[in-house]
């Protein structure tokens, strides 16, 4: 029953969403700290998502919310700007590992060691630790060179991916979990260490000021501008994503996942294809590294660990591997959990103890959860859910229109042939 | 240089027995599952922890005062075996078990799931009875021997791995001499055939986990005796270069595990020693750890089978 | 010339020998069938012409060039192509998107194309589903383009790895047990069906089955392995009078053949 029930919904009314956007605006617009209110507004995305309403309506709502409502009633208060953009950034990291766990089935654990590459190719040399390794005293640059360094990182990054790649995706199966997770390791431990014989990365000590965003004279260094570089990231990798997910590319990603033995004997590269996940999963980890240096300021190797890859990990497995709304939700969902949720938990906890209601040691503070959750979130959805809250469904084709195309009107590939022998007989 | 070498030598035997006996039960879970049991790691971690709580408690109670070390050690090894090897049997069953048949990826998240797990289960323990995770264990063995002029072998290292060698006798006389090993060996080999023999396939793999996880958990014991402090985290590290180990010595082979257990460890000490004076001091021992997965990566690239691992071809 | 040489080949897996010294010429526009008892080694046979294997001696030509060193995704775009005793379809993806993947070799479009989604990209997207779909009318399963691959019935799947397979425009395939599972009325219509592609569109078929109807009925020629070796070719009529063959398949399956 359960079943037809959810078979038969036809999505949530257009009324009903809009009613809950106007809502929880209003009051997040009156009661300037509601977190509820906040979260409210969130969460309004997902309802667009399900509304019953053409595609067109539902980008144009999406949009208002993101570009405008958010900004107006949100954009006063630096923290649930600072959310949203942390939001953002996790969003396109997740969406960049999905290219590589979700279409072309790599299981890689050391993704945050390109994120890193981005993050380190801006800090290196928007400061004046690029002087320690370059002649010449041109160190640092100034904000507006952060732009530039968007395709810097992005390209960075992506040689990065295929020099990793190109040893690294020869190994099979779940051997390449065990490696990207050695490699990870290995860049951070590198990292943590390049302070000599050379000081290329300042070792433990990390590298600050990151000079912030420039852009025209302004200086966009508070998380509202960062909120709109990130929205504008996302945009172009979500894009990516939609137009990679059916094309060329991402048939043979998909049929490499599924088998390795047919998709070869369809002529398809294993090298080349797993190679090309890697390096754009990569490249979008790279220009949001970019933007996370110049939003932190400062970077140092504590920011680049194996947590760090297991949590866009279980974003992406969370929300459903290879499904970009799904993976979109899963990002968005761990992240506030983690900032904000176990945060607010943890000052309730605080506050019952400061009114003596219980006793709570430090160690217990729910913000140091991480792994717990993480860890029940992983084997649950595993058990009950393998493909994520949202599961991947491939498109449909449109049928009439392929009977109805141009190039229908003769035979095509090895049909070819049937008129050949035919007009060869005719003739 | 030359005159650490000895010294050298035996830090690294001591450590790399540590990991051969962890390999084992890497190998035996993936001989028989083909999974890598990413939770291992952390089951050795949780036997450093149940030895040192059993170690630490006997000592408030004063039950150590004037007891023999060796059957201290004895003691306290037997419980954190029978502990961690029915927890490795309970993740199976919980975590493992529901996935047979699931796609590869599957139970591989899960097990990462379980090590997260585990990691914080034990942090939020400790910290709720001692009010801190990082715990000294209580020395048994504080002696040391001298070996010659040359080298001192402190008295925990040489238990380590005398006692690390007697559990490898142990299990290879039981998978060879046993019923029950020759049924592991036969359901490794080929499960669905072995369940026509009537092999009891699920009661084998339970023995494989029971088996691996009390192996993992005495090393624990034996890690907390020889490095002295422990924390939720050693497992993790310590159990991805036992999965080296196991890698290098060729996965599902029992022996190679052994040998790639004991070579890691030797490359790893002699690398931290070695490689700070060898390239004036450009490269030190913060590298040895890019070092044993540098190991892992090559071998995987050039020789996947590993050192004593027969190549297997994919079924087309 | 032959249009396709195997010369020589051995592979042996540790101390087993799969085959051994097994030459085998096929003509261009023939349908040959390689059968033989089980464990007889035609799989590994099929595996070292695709490329899967290399093998260890011996020499394999295409149009009297060598593909003994190329990788399987190579060999494909050569022309030679496949489908594999136990069904292997890309399960997730639709009907028509596994046909699809086998025009994969024949289109160009690079990552930029893809990302900026040029007019090009878009028309050979086009043009490639409307081959897929062309191709899955031939086959006579269009009705179910849009379906989960996984989710389709045996047969169904049967058919829609040999449309897959066409899809790479092949010169040559290779068909392993096209016939396992089916019921007899389904057998005949897969060997109308394989005659057809012959006929048609001039395809060169190599396949093993152990239904020796429909190997006797259908085939030119016939290789005979057993135990790696080859020990019998010729034509049905040939095999069917060769004594060894007979003791080969000693027994149960002599009756069968004669």
């Amino acid at each position: 029953m359960a079943n037809l029930a959810w078979k038969s919904f036809k999505g949530i009314p257009l009324v009903f969403t809009l009613i809950w956007i106007v809502a929880f605006s209003a009051a997040l617009y009156l009661m300037d700290k509601s977190v509820i209110a906040f979260l409210g507004i969130l969460s309004s995305i997902v309802l667009v998502y399900y509304t019953n309403a053409s595609k067109t309506i539902k980008m144009v709502i999406g949009a208002v919310v993101l570009l405008l409502i958010i900004p107006l009633v949100a954009g006063e208060n630096r923290y649930y700007m600072e959310v949203a953009s942390q939001v953002g950034i996790y969003v396109a990291m997740a969406l960049g590992l999905n290219i590589v766990v979700g279409f072309a089935g790599l299981l890689d654990l050391g993704y945050v060691a390109f994120f890193a590459a981005g993050a380190y190719a801006y800090a290196i040399f928007s400061t004046s630790q690029a002087n320690e390794f370059i002649a010449g005293n041109l160190f640092p640059l100034s904000g507006e060179w952060f732009w530039p360094f968007l395709i810097v990182g992005l390209i960075v990054a992506a040689i990065f991916g295929i020099l990793l790649g190109l040893p690294v995706l020869r190994v099979k199966g779940d051997y390449l979990a065990i490696v990207t997770l050695g490699f990870g390791e290995i860049i951070r431990i590198v990292f943590n260490n390049l302070d000599k014989p050379i000081n290329i990365t300042n070792g433990p000590q990390g590298i600050t000021p990151i000079p912030s965003p420039e852009l025209f004279g302004i200086k966009m260094g508070t998380p509202f501008y960062f909120y709109f570089i990130v929205l504008f990231v996302i945009a172009f990798i979500v894009l990516a994503n939609i137009r990679f997910e059916h094309s060329r590319l991402g048939r043979a990603w998909i049929a490499v996942r599924e088998d390795e033995l047919a998709a070869q004997s369809m002529g398809i590269s294993l090298l080349n294809t797993k190679l090309a996940a890697f390096a754009l999963g990569a490249s979008f980890a790279g220009v949001v590294g970019v933007i996370f240096a110049a939003k932190q300021t400062f970077i140092d190797p504590t920011s680049f660990t194996l947590m760090e890859s297991i949590g866009i990990l279980v974003m992406v497995i969370l929300g459903g591997s290879g499904s970009i709304p799904g993976v979109v939700l899963g990002a968005a969902f761990v992240t506030i959990l983690q900032v904000q949720l176990l945060k607010e938990f943890s000052n309730f906890l605080h506050g019952l103890q400061n009114a003596g209601i219980i006793s709570l040691p430090n160690q217990l503070d729910p913000s140091k959860f991480q792994r717990l959750i993480f860890g029940i979130m992983l084997i649950l959805v595993a058990l009950y859910r393998p493909n994520g809250l949202i599961p991947a469904k491939r498109k449909k084709n449109d049928l009439d229109a392929i009977k109805n195309s141009e190039f229908g009107k003769e035979k095509l590939g090895i049909l070819g042939r049937l008129s050949q022998l035919t007009s060869g007989k005719q003739s | 240089m030359i005159n650490i070498l000895p010294q050298v030598l035996v830090d690294g035997l001591t450590l790399g027995f540590m990991y051969a006996v962890v390999a084992l039960g890497y190998t035996m879970v993936y001989g028989i599952l083909e999974i890598i049991n990413f939770a291992h790691g952390d089951i050795f971690m949780v036997g450093a922890f149940i030895g040192t709580e059993v170690l630490l408690i006997s000592d408030a109670l004063g039950a150590l005062e004037g007891m023999n070390p060796f059957v201290a050690l004895f003691i306290t090894l037997i419980i954190a075996m029978v502990l961690t090897g029915a927890l490795g049997v309970g993740i199976e069953r919980v975590a493992y078990r529901p996935l047979r048949g699931a796609p590869r990826l599957v139970p591989l998240i899960s097990a990462i799931g379980v090590s997260f797990l585990l990691q914080d289960l034990v942090r939020f323990t400790e910290a709720l009875a001692r009010n801190e995770f990082y715990l000294n264990s209580p020395a048994l063995f504080t002696g040391s021997i001298p070996l010659g002029s040359i080298a001192t072998i402190p008295t925990k290292g040489l238990i380590v791995i005398v006692i690390a060698i007697v559990m490898m006798i142990a299990l290879t006389l039981f998978v060879n001499k046993t019923k029950w090993g020759i049924a592991m060996r036969a359901v490794a080999q080929d499960q669905s055939t072995a369940s026509l023999m009537t092999i009891n396939v699920n009661k084998v793999i339970m023995l494989t986990f029971l088996i691996g996880s009390s192996l993992g958990g005495a090393t624990g014991v034996l890690f907390a005796q020889n490095y002295g402090t422990i924390d939720p985290y050693i497992g993790f590290i310590l159990g991805l270069k036992a999965f080296t180990a196991a890698v290098l010595g060729g996965i599902g082979n029992l022996r190679g595990a052994m040998i790639g257990g004991v070579l890691l460890g030797l490359l790893e000490s002699l690398s931290g020693a070695f490689m700070g004076p060898l390239t004036n001091g450009a490269f030190g021992a913060e590298y040895k750890d890019v070092f044993a997965f540098s190991i892992l990566i090559l071998v995987l690239l050039f020789k996947p089978e590993g050192l004593f691992g027969e190549a297997v071809k994919e079924k087309v | 010339m032959a249009l396709l040489e195997a010369k020589n080949l051995t592979k042996r897996f540790g101390g087993l020998v799969a085959n051994q010294d097994v030459s085998i010429g096929i003509e261009k526009g023939s349908i040959t069938a390689v059968i033989g008892p089980n464990g007889a080694g035609k799989t590994t046979f099929f595996n070292m012409i695709t490329g899967f294997y290399e093998p260890d001696e011996g020499e394999i030509l295409l149009n009297g060039k060598s593909i003994k060193k190329l990788r399987p995704d190579q060999i494909a775009s050569r022309g030679i192509t496949r489908t594999f005793q136990n069904i292997r379809l890309f399960k997730e993806m639709t009907a028509l998107e596994n046909v699809m993947v086998g025009v994969h070799s024949r289109l160009s479009a690079g990552i930029l194309g893809i990302l900026f989604n040029s007019k090009r990209v878009r028309q050979e997207e086009e043009r490639t589903r409307v081959e897929a779909y062309q191709l899955m009318e031939y086959v006579g399963i269009a009705h179910i383009a849009n379906e989960a691959a996984g989710s389709l019935p045996y047969g169904l799947q049967r058919r829609l790895e040999i449309a897959r397979a066409m899809a790479t425009n092949p010169q040559i395939i290779l068909l392993d047990e096209p016939a396992a599972g089916m019921n007899p009325r389904e057998t005949v219509e897969m060997t109308d069906f394989i005659r057809r592609l012959k006929k048609e569109l001039d395809l060169t078929i190599i396949l093993i089955e152990h239904d020796m109807k429909l190997v006797m009925g259908l085939s030119e020629y016939i290789h005979v392995l057993d135990y790696g070796k080859k020990i019998a070719e010729g034509t049905p009529e040939q095999i069917r009078n060769n004594p060894n063959v007979i003791e080969a398949y000693l027994g149960k399956s002599a009756s069968d053949v004669s």
